[in-house]
Formats: structure tokens, sequence, C-alpha cells
């Protein structure tokens, strides 16, 4: 097995489904039901099930999935923190695992000894931590506070200086777990820099995070869990793009449970039907309130998720029965893709219309311009630009 | 782009996992991460002092105080037969291995369920954890054996020359402590409730072992038994024997003790290994 290659096959794992506890009086019961025959058989819950997985030498792969789907898991099962119930794993030279940098970090001992304390958890030695130890101050922009204990760190500052450490160890896969979450934006830039430094070096690297941006500006290859099972493994965008319809998909056959206000029917129409990019867009909703009623609405395109890539807002009277509402924009700035229309009527009292998809719509046009590694582009607006390059 | 599925609800049985322990390189392993044991171990004393006023004073302060009350009641009420050797150095000898043990079983047994937030997130060999703990109590232990030293000034007695022999006292009391830390630092991720019985069965062992006493107490008849059941017992009366009175261990009861204790460290180490895959899950 070559050094940062990860290679793991038929993985299982389960946890207790019933109360963590783990007492003597627990266990007795447990044993009392096995012996009687009484088990439920309802006792576990499936982490992962069947999950395969093989990464090669300088990869980076994202690994997304909703909450509770098992990225956590086998995350820490790369890392060896924990074992499968089933399968193997096996990863190949020294691992780097960012599993939550706050978790070796102790409250009552200050910056400097913390720097120590969790280099050596992560397999560094004290000399090698003491010759990098300024850089690693300065990378975590620590060089006021490293002396004062840690439980008076914002936990901005917290965040910091537990990748700044991390991020020094030199391991041939690295795992990064949700480490951008905390931290502000200049530093979440600054670890994406690092870690794609990392990638520069030939380091493997996996990386889970919600934010989907984040993991398609660092990764190449995405992996995608759902409850546990891989729904797909491919190309970055590929993946991203699935998972992004399917997320909305399941939002769009709930129509609002709650909300005065019902959107009857909602339509986009581009100029000759389907929507272009850079073309005019018109959309076309019709209401139906129970009453005549003075609305405030919001319109709002993205590419699946809730939050969108830009607003549109009208206030307007409603009238009691259907009122049809149309709206034009003379220039569609979104890339090709599939696109999603949110509306909502939210006020500070009460919620007409609660916030939700009401359609989804393709986009012909030229791809995005391709953003480079270690750049977070927070949404996809497509501008046309005119360039000149002189040699004067 | 590849879409794998299997909606098996249980994995077949032929690939289940099975935790391969091979002792040497897991040794090995915990060898070279040896600075981790000695960063937690430095953790937990910084952390001690620093939030403790007296510091250092608390590593000596368990055995001095217990030294005193056992000489102020047992001297006047129980004559204990010391061998004609002063009765503060006699149990002074007896709880130094007492503290030390029953302190690495204490912090020690908790160190997986305290450091849960480690076990969980980074991957280190787990005995560090355990053997931090007793890290800590060895350095409370050296400590102490400072006042030892002071006590012999004191008491114008002198160690006898056989005192060569702690070296073979000391592996035994190691191993035999390391041994049932190890297993119940294993044992309390999965029974958090023995957490609460610890104490009081570390109370009465303070009693059960020859701490206050001799070993003559005990009747000869039952020594060996009773020296297999606590290898503390033998080790403390050849600490007394080889310091205070100039005579070899009692090797009739020390080389069962050293067996037992040696047991204890096989049987400890495969009882932790046997948990470990469930560590992380539930501690």
């Amino acid at each position: 097995m070559r050094d940062g290659e990860i290679q793991a096959s038929r993985v299982w794992k389960r946890f207790r489904a019933d109360r963590q506890r783990q007492l003597l009086r627990d266990q007795l019961d447990r044993a009392r039901r096995r012996m009687t025959g009484t088990s439920n058989g309802h006792g576990w819950r499936w982490a992962l099930r069947d999950v395969d997985m093989a990464v090669g030498p300088g990869e980076s792969i994202g690994l997304i999935g909703p909450n509770g789907s098992g990225k956590t898991t086998m995350l820490r099962m790369l890392a060896k923190v924990m074992y499968p119930y089933a399968g193997r794993v096996a990863v190949g030279g020294r691992v780097g695992a960012l599993i939550d940098v706050r978790a070796g970090i102790h409250p009552d001992l200050t910056g400097a000894e913390n720097v120590y304390l969790y280099g050596s958890l992560l397999g560094v030695s004290r000399r090698e931590v003491a010759r990098r130890f300024d850089e690693i101050v300065a990378f975590g922009e620590l060089e006021t506070a490293i002396d004062r204990q840690v439980k008076f760190y914002s936990s901005g500052m917290h965040v910091r200086l537990g990748f700044a450490i991390a991020a020094f160890t030199e391991p041939d896969v690295l795992l990064v777990d949700e480490v951008l979450a905390v931290g502000d934006a200049a530093f979440q830039q600054k670890c994406l820099d690092r870690m794609r430094a990392v990638l520069a070096q030939g380091t493997t690297v996996v990386f889970v995070s919600h934010d989907l941006q984040a993991v398609e500006s660092i990764c190449e290859r995405a992996i995608w869990l759902r409850e546990g099972v891989v729904e797909s493994d491919g190309p970055v965008r590929e993946v991203l793009g699935d998972y992004r319809r399917t997320v909305e998909q399941a939002a769009e056959v709930l129509t609002p449970a709650f909300g005065l206000v019902r959107v009857v029917k909602s339509e986009i129409r581009g100029p000759g039907d389907t929507p272009v990019s850079q073309r005019p867009l018109e959309i076309k909703l019709l209401l139906e309130s129970p009453e005549p009623l003075w609305a405030s609405m919001s319109i709002g395109i993205s590419e699946g998720p809730a939050t969108p890539i830009f607003l549109l807002g009208h206030e307007a009277m409603l009238a009691a029965g259907q009122t049809e509402l149309r709206c034009s924009i003379p220039f569609l700035p979104l890339p090709r893709g599939r696109f999603y229309l949110w509306f909502g009527i939210i006020e500070s009292t009460r919620d007409l219309v609660p916030w939700h998809p009401v359609g989804q719509f393709e986009v012909l046009g030229p791809e995005l311009t391709p953003t480079p590694r270690g750049i977070l582009r927070m949404a996809p607006v497509q501008v046309t630009p005119t360039w000149e390059v002189e040699q004067p | 782009m590849t879409a794998v599925s299997s909606r098996a609800t249980e994995p077949p049985a032929d690939i289940l996992f099975r935790l391969k322990v091979r002792v040497v390189p897991a040794i090995r392993e915990v060898w070279q991460r040896r600075e981790l044991v000695r960063t937690l171990a430095e953790r937990d004393l910084r952390v001690r002092y620093k939030q403790a006023v007296l510091g250092v004073a608390w590593s000596i302060l368990t055995p001095l105080a217990l030294m005193i009350v056992f000489t102020v009641f047992f001297q006047r009420v129980a004559k204990v037969d010391t061998g004609g050797a002063p009765y503060a150095l006699f149990t002074y000898l007896g709880l130094l291995p007492w503290t030390f043990f029953s302190t690495s079983v204490s912090q020690g047994g908790q160190s997986l369920v305290v450091n849960n937030q480690l076990v969980n997130k980074v991957y280190c060999p787990r005995e560090v954890f355990p053997l931090a703990s007793m890290a800590v109590a060895a350095v409370d232990t050296a400590l102490a054996t400072l006042v030892l030293g002071l006590l012999f000034v004191v008491t114008g007695f002198m160690p006898k020359p056989t005192t060569v022999w702690v070296p073979v006292l000391l592996a035994v009391q190691v191993a035999f402590t390391f041994g049932v830390t190890l297993v119940l630092s294993a044992v309390l991720v999965f029974l958090r409730d023995l957490r609460h019985v610890l104490p009081i069965i570390l109370q009465l062992g303070l009693f059960a072992t020859p701490v206050a006493y001799g070993m003559d107490v005990v009747t000869p008849s039952l020594q060996v038994a009773y020296s297999i059941a606590n290898p503390l017992a033998p080790v403390i009366d050849g600490y007394r024997r080889t310091m205070l009175l100039g005579l070899a261990p009692d090797w009739h009861l020390l080389g069962p003790a050293a067996v037992a204790a040696a047991l204890w460290l096989a049987v400890g180490y495969v009882v932790f290994k046997r948990l470990e895959p469930g560590f992380a899950d539930y501690a």
C-alpha cells in the first residue's frame, strides 16, 4: 500500500439506538434480554452500510451528505479513532486528522502550552514543535494571546490555535472535518490556502463539510453519503449538482402546512420559453388569498438550498381570490445549470406564505467561469466582461 | 460516475471486523509515542498546580497525613510489631506504594472516560491515557519519597544495605498497578457507575493491605494465598524487610506475588485490547 492511499471496502458501522448510557444496570438488562431471547432486535442503528472508498495518493475527496448520513463516522474510521463493525479500512502513511480541532485543547493551559500538547497528540515531536513555534503562532494570528489561558480565548481564536498547530503537521493523508465552520472569513481563506498548499505537496485530502462551496473549491472528487450508503461518487461538480437537486426535490413536494396565501401556479419563461443566460426572464405566479391584503413579497433564485443567489422584493395589494403576479428581469445573470425558484410573503408578525421552493428551471447558456482551487465562490453569477490586454 | 448501493440490512458474517492485536508492534507504538505520555502527564500536573494554591504540597499531603494519623492512633491503640524500626517509617513505607496504587487506579481507571474528547477525536495508542495517569502518580510518589528521606534523617534511622533489592519490589508493584489500571480503565467505559464504587473499594483496600500493620498479622498458612490475592502485601513487606530490617525480601511470598502481578498485567492488557474497538463508540 502506497503512502497517501486509502482503501476502505465493504465498511459497516453500527451504534446503539437506545439510550447511550453505559451503566451496570443497563448492561445487566441487555444481558438478561439476550439470554431470555426477548431482545427486540431494534437495539442498533446502522451508521454506514457497505461503504466502499478507494482514494489514490494526492487525490482530494469531498465527503458530503445531510446530517447523520455517516460522513464523520467514516472520517473517524479513516483516522483509526473508530473501528468498523465489518469490512476493512486501510490508510497508507501518516494520517493527520482535524476532527473538531478544539478537542485536544485544554482550557486551563496557556496557548503556548497547548501548542505542545496538541502537537504531541498529533504525533509531532516537541523538538519539531519548538522549531516551528513562531510560524505556528503567526499562522494562528495569536502573537498577543499565546501566553494567556485558553479559557479566555474567543471561539474563533480557539479554532485558529487548533488549525494552526494541525496545519504544520505534515501527513500523507489529511482528514478535515468542518473546521472552517468557525472562524472569520479571512481565516477561512487562509485555511483553504493551507489545504491547497498541502495538496500541492502531494498529500491526500479528505474534506467533510456542509459548505458545498468550500468542498467545490478544494476537491476534485466528491462522495455523497445518504443514510450510510454511498449515493454517488464522481467528479465534484456532477456529484454536488445531483446533491443540490435532490436536497430540494425533497423540499419541493412539501407544500407549506401553514400560510394564509396559497401559491396556485408558478411559471418561468425565457425569450423562447426556456430561460437563457444573459437574456430577459419572466416569472409568473398565481396567488390565492382569502381576503384582500397588503403583501410584501419576496422571490428568490437559488441553486437548491434556501439561501438565494439573489432576491427580488415587491409590495402590492392582493385582492380576495386570485391574483397574478408577473416579474420581469431584463437580464438573467446565471450560468448554465438548474436553479430553483423560492417564494415567500414574510411579515414581522406572521408569514402569509412561508419561504419555500415553488418551482425549478433549467438555464441555457455558457458554463460558469471555472473557479481556481482555493477560491471560495459564494454563488454562481455569470457576468460577461470585455477584456483588454495590452503590452505598453 | 458510479452509483454503488447495496441495501442489505446486515453485513455478511465473513467480513466482520476483528481487531488483530500484535503485541510487539503495539508496544513499540506506545514507546514511539512516549512523548505524548509525558505531555499528557505534564498537562494534568500543570492544570492541577494552576488550580491549587498548595501546588506541589498536594503530592505529599495524602501519605503524610495518613502517616501522622496512623502513627498517632495505631501506635497507641494497637501495638504493631515493627521489628524495632520507628513506626512512622514502618507505616510510611506502606503508604508510598499504596498511594501510588490507589492514585493510579482511581485516576487511570477514569482516564478514558475523562479524556473522552480525545479518545473520540484524535488517534493515538489508547494505552497512553492510563499510562499518563500512572506517570502523574509516579511524580507524586517521587516527591513523597523525598519526605521519606527526611523521615530517615529525623528519626536518625539509617536504611540498611539490603535496600538494593528495592528495584525488584518496584517492578512487581508497577506491573500489578498497571495491570489493574488497564482493566479498570477499559471496563469503566462500559460500566460508568463503577466510578462511584471505586473510592469505596479503594478505602477498603487500604485496610486489606498491610499498610498500618505488618505481614505477621496474617496467619502463616494463609500468607501465600494472601500474597497472590494482594501482590502489594509482600511488596510492602519487602520494602520494610530490606530498608528497615536488613533482610532480603521473603521470596516464598514475593515469588507468587510476582507471578500474580505478571498475570494481572497480561490479562489486563488483553482485556484492554479486546474492549478497545468500543472505546470511541462509547467514551
